[in-house]
């Protein structure tokens, strides 16, 4: 860990979207908790969780914002697409309505979001594969078309749910590093807190002192 | 640092929901829908008159719409934690988990406002002064409260 003012170097803004039931809160919850919540009941609007991941020997925050799926909620929460840097879209591999709907998804993302979001598609429930409703390989090609990262999780087994939130990371992480994500850009969703005090900017400066007294 | 209780709604997003609520308003034909759209905005502006706005709203539709009892209930909470009505926003936070004990996304919401509380001195203070903090001793909580504010 450095000795700078912050114990992570930049901060990514998540969010998780797809149908109500599909399991969107489960899969934060296994990945900042790792523990399973077997009764779940519906998010209300939208609910935050963190965790700190390593990528190349940086330690970054990610800020995840879960998406309630209720149709009630949905215009609402479309405020929370802003800003993001990394898209979760999640689908149900047993109900082939909430994979019918993610085009649907898909369009309000990129309409909502930049164009370096990074879109990562996780079909949820793959635990349950006597129920399965959607294949693995139209999954696979519907991501393949429309340029997503993919995998089958499940938040039950925590199977894929770490490698869904590190790939998404280091995918952000290749964009800043080749230079096409604009970290000062206001909708990047990333912030860098450099943690060699000499090397501040003068926005990094007054947060410091705001998020020192966070911890 | 952004979390349920700093993060801000964007202005156009406030104005558009604004509108809507307005025109439906001067029609004398508001929806509940149209009225929590506007007042989870409300509570989610910078500026303390919209989130008691929003608190009006919201404490409107819970006498007035039985569906969306528990939003309204988590809504109350946010916009109370957030202009430090800290003693209003947990007795919504405990009604809402009389109901559904358990609930996660309530129980994170909880140790949020206790943690902002705790940021600002006002556990410290509660517990300094002898007031057990257990459910029913608000009242010491609230004098807290009240003695940070003057
Ligand atoms: N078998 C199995 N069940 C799961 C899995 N993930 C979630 N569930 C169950 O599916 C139900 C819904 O999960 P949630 O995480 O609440 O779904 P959500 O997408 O957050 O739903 P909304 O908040 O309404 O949008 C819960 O009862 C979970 O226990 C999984 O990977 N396997
Ligand atoms: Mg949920």
């Amino acid at each position: 860990m450095s000795a700078g003012p912050y114990n992570y170097s930049y901060i990514f803004k998540y969010i998780i979207i797809g149908d109500m039931g599909v399991g969107k809160s489960c899969l934060l919850h296994q990945f900042t908790e790792k523990k399973f919540m077997s009764d779940c009941p519906h998010t209300i609007g939208v609910e935050f969780g963190t965790r700190i991941i390593e990528v190349a020997g940086k330690k970054i925050k990610l800020q995840i914002w879960d998406t309630a799926g209720q149709e009630r909620f949905r215009a609402v929460t479309r405020s929370y697409y802003r800003g993001a840097a990394g898209a979760l879209m999640v689908y149900d591999i047993t109900r082939r309505s909430t994979y019918n709907h993610l085009s649907s998804w898909l369009t309000d993302t990129r309409n909502l979001t930049n164009p370096n979001t990074v879109i990562f598609l996780i079909g949820n429930k793959c635990d349950l594969e006597g129920q399965r409703d959607v294949t693995y390989e139209e999954a696979k090609q519907f991501a393949d078309e429309n340029g997503l990262m993919f995998v089958e999780a499940s938040a039950k087994t925590g199977q894929n749910v770490e490698e869904a939130f590190l790939e998404t990371a280091r995918k952000i992480y290749q964009s800043i590093q080749d230079g096409r994500l604009d970290l000062y850009a206001a909708d990047s969703g990333v912030q860098h807190k450099p943690s060699q005090p000499g090397r501040n900017t003068l926005t990094n400066d007054q947060q410091s002192n705001k998020d020192n007294c966070a911890c | 640092m952004d979390d349920v209780l700093t993060e801000t709604v964007p202005t156009d997003d406030l104005k558009r929901f604004e509108k809507v609520y307005h025109e439906q308003l001067y029609k004398n034909d508001v929806t509940p829908k149209a009225q929590f759209e506007y007042a989870w905005c409300l509570v989610r502006s910078k500026y303390p008159a919209d989130i008691k706005k929003g608190i009006v709203l919201l404490q409107e539709l819970y006498k007035s719409h039985d569906e969306g009892q528990r939003d309204y209930l988590y809504y109350l909470a946010i916009g109370n934690a957030r202009i430090k009505e800290y003693s209003k926003a947990l007795s919504y936070v405990r009604a809402f988990l009389s109901i559904e004990p358990g609930n996660q996304q309530v129980i994170s919401l909880e140790s949020t406002i206790k943690k902002k509380m705790d940021k600002e001195g006002l556990v410290g203070m509660a517990m300094a002064g002898g007031v057990v903090l257990a459910v029913g001793a608000l009242v010491g909580l609230g004098m807290a409260v009240a003695s940070k504010k003057s």
